[in-house]
């Protein structure tokens, strides 16, 4: 499975990133049908991209901060700890060697 | 790049208080002089690193038992300014590339980094969640190394 590596997924996880949509919304902006939609964000779903929640009687979708956020979170305290332990060093004095 | 992918990239920057040129040749030649080895390494005490310096150069770790691990191979080598490294140091993970950008800035360097090509990341998070149900902290548990 290649959750964004097909054109209509990644135009779905595109249209969510401004807010959440519902299956209804976001296949009215694609040249797809409803239940394909349904199937892609299924797999979106599966892959931790995406959640859904319930609003009355609509469901509606919107990105997983905890999907690709998290790792993005961890890459973040990785460069944030490795550049301040390279701060350090490139400001050393350098010492008569 | 999509949009999306330009949204997932890591995008951090530090100024630091010395030339261009040290503070390439410090992140690069000198890496083993300052890379936090303990917590961002797969051996964590490793006998060397080396960032080889020229286009299709390794950079790699040497384990006290006298393995090779390879992070990295060079795509753009341009000192003092900039370089690009395809970065897979998490073996069997999708590669990323990371970027570091050196430019003068009054008598000091902004360090640019930008690390990209994350969404690659996608299907590995689904296939972890499917297995053990914890999802990211699988795919990056070898990434990350964090210490205990």
């Amino acid at each position: 499975m290649d959750a964004l590596g097909d054109p209509t997924r990644r135009a779905i996880f595109e249209q969510l990133r401004s807010g959440s949509r519902s299956v209804g919304e976001i296949a009215a902006d694609l040249p797809v049908s409803r239940p394909a939609v349904s199937q892609h964000l299924r797999v979106l779903k599966e892959a931790g991209l995406v959640t859904e929640r319930r609003n009355g009687t609509r469901r509606l979708y919107r990105l997983d901060p905890n999907g690709l956020g998290e790792l993005r979170r961890y890459v973040e305290e990785y460069w944030t700890q490795a550049l301040a332990a390279f701060k350090e060093e490139a400001e050393r004095e350098r010492r008569a060697s | 790049m999509s949009t999306q992918a330009q949204d997932l990239t890591v995008r951090k920057s530090v100024v630091v208080a010395c030339a261009p040129e040290h503070a390439f040749e410090t992140f690069t030649a000198r890496i083993y002089d300052w890379w936090p080895f303990a917590s961002h390494s797969l051996s964590r005490q490793p006998e060397s690193a080396t960032f080889e310096p020229r286009v299709g150069g390794r950079v790699y770790e040497v384990g006290p038992d006298g393995k090779e691990h390879e992070w990295a191979t060079v795509l753009a080598w341009e000192p003092p300014t900039r370089f690009v490294v395809d970065w897979h140091v998490s073996e069997g993970q999708p590669s990323t590339e990371l970027e570091v950008r050196f430019l003068p800035e009054g008598d000091g360097t902004r360090v640019e980094l930008e690390h990209r090509g994350w969404e690659r990341y996608g299907d590995e998070a689904a296939e972890a969640r499917a297995g053990y149900e914890s999802g990211w902290d699988v795919v990056l548990a070898p990434f990350v190394n964090a210490t205990d």
